[in-house]
């Protein structure tokens, strides 16, 4: 009976032979780490860039967004839980879908950039990376939503084929990653920093929730640390929480309490600070920095009106505005 | 007396009903514990539809 240590994610899980994985879907099969869900995603939808949410990357286009069950961190509030508080033998459908498959149809739905979202793609890097690689060849882009709950080797290796990544920060402070997640501050923090450091195109969302994250104090510090360790290009998505899963005690975070944390953020010196599950709020559209001139306009998920210029400035004073905007 | 009472139709009604009652709360306790086939249904991605409206975050 050999058993194996999983140097993935911060858990460092040591599994018995049979056994899992504390995100249920990384076993020791005879001695050998393996991916169950590899090649076997169960969600696999058509959905725009807006929505994962990358607002600074080719607005307006649409992403082949995929996710296997499992997940390495278990957020009381979780919205997906359904996919990522199982292992993939306990979902109702799983399509086959080996990495090319994937590039392939991507490609013939017309999409010009692959999401691995909705679960956590830590736990399904074998598949995420394979996809990537060919995904790379045929030109097109590997976008990440991730809780970025992962070592610092894999990840690193994982940004050579990843274009951007939206990273859950979910507070600054390690004792609610531990008593709502499961998992801690540190790690993400330092994921944070490795993608800055690694070139991949970074936005950053923080899910409000009231009395456990909400505290203007806290949400000033985050802000001062994205600034400082990240830059005041990066754009911060204060989102709305609604009660899910496991945290229905709690009510929807009022939209006066997004609007004064994204007052804290920007005084911070973040220049770009959304707000987000509130359809219609002034906050979804970006503003240049330097004169206000309303530039990308959104009403929900999308985009109804682009002013930028074609390399990514402000028509009216020539601002350039950071991002990968084609 | 007592065994013409069992014999008696009222009595014969009330023990088969104490049996079926028996019988649903024995399946209810042993139904949830059974081992059932459940696996996953497996599709092929031509058999995807992309464009399906969904609530999944991200």
């Amino acid at each position: 009976m050999t058993a194996v240590a999983c140097e993935l994610c911060p858990r460092r899980c040591v599994i018995p032979e049979g056994g899992a994985g504390d995100c249920r879907i990384r076993v020791n099969l005879g001695g050998k780490l393996r991916a169950t869900t590899y090649g076997r995603p169960s969600a696999i939808h058509i959905d725009p860039m807006e929505k994962k949410p990358l607002f600074h990357f080719h607005p307006g286009t649409s992403v082949f967004s995929i996710a296997t069950a499992g997940c390495n961190l278990h957020c009381l509030n979780c919205q997906n839980w359904q996919l990522s508080q199982r292992g993939g033998e306990e979902m109702e459908q799983i399509y086959r879908a080996d990495p090319p498959e994937v590039v392939k149809a991507a490609k013939e739905q017309g999409c010009k950039s692959l999401a691995y979202t909705y679960s956590d793609p830590v736990v399904f890097y074998e598949y995420v990376y394979d996809t990537s690689a060919i995904a790379r060849r045929e030109g097109l882009n590997n976008t990440y939503h991730t809780a970025g709950y992962i070592n610092p080797k894999p990840l690193r290796r994982l940004c050579g084929l990843l274009d951007a990544s939206n990273t859950d920060l979910k507070a600054f402070d390690d004792g609610f990653y531990r008593r709502v997640t499961g998992a801690t501050l540190q790690p993400v923090l330092d994921a944070l920093v490795t993608l800055r450091e690694e070139g991949v195109w970074l936005e950053v969302t923080n899910l409000v929730i009231p009395t456990l994250n909400d505290d203007l104090a806290m949400i000033r510090r985050m802000a001062s640390w994205m600034r400082d360790e990240l830059g005041p290009d990066t754009p911060l998505h204060l989102s709305r929480f609604q009660p899910q899963y496991r945290m229905r005690n709690l009510p929807p975070t009022p939209a006066e309490a997004l609007d004064r944390a994204r007052r804290e953020a920007l005084d911070a010196g973040l220049r770009y600070v959304y707000i987000g599950n509130v359809p219609g709020h002034e906050a979804n559209s970006t503003y240049c920095p330097t004169d206000g001139t309303l530039l990308i306009r959104r009403v929900g998920f999308m985009v109804v009106e682009n002013k930028l210029t074609a390399d990514g400035r402000c028509p009216t004073c020539n601002q350039k505005i950071p991002g990968v905007w084609k | 007396m007592k065994t013409e009472h069992i014999r008696s139709g009222k009595g014969l009604r009330r023990r088969r009903f104490l049996a079926l009652l028996g019988g649903i709360g024995a399946a209810g306790v042993a139904y949830p514990v059974l081992p059932r086939d459940r696996r996953p249904r497996e599709l092929s991605l031509r058999e995807a539809d992309f464009y399906r409206p969904h609530d999944l975050a991200g």
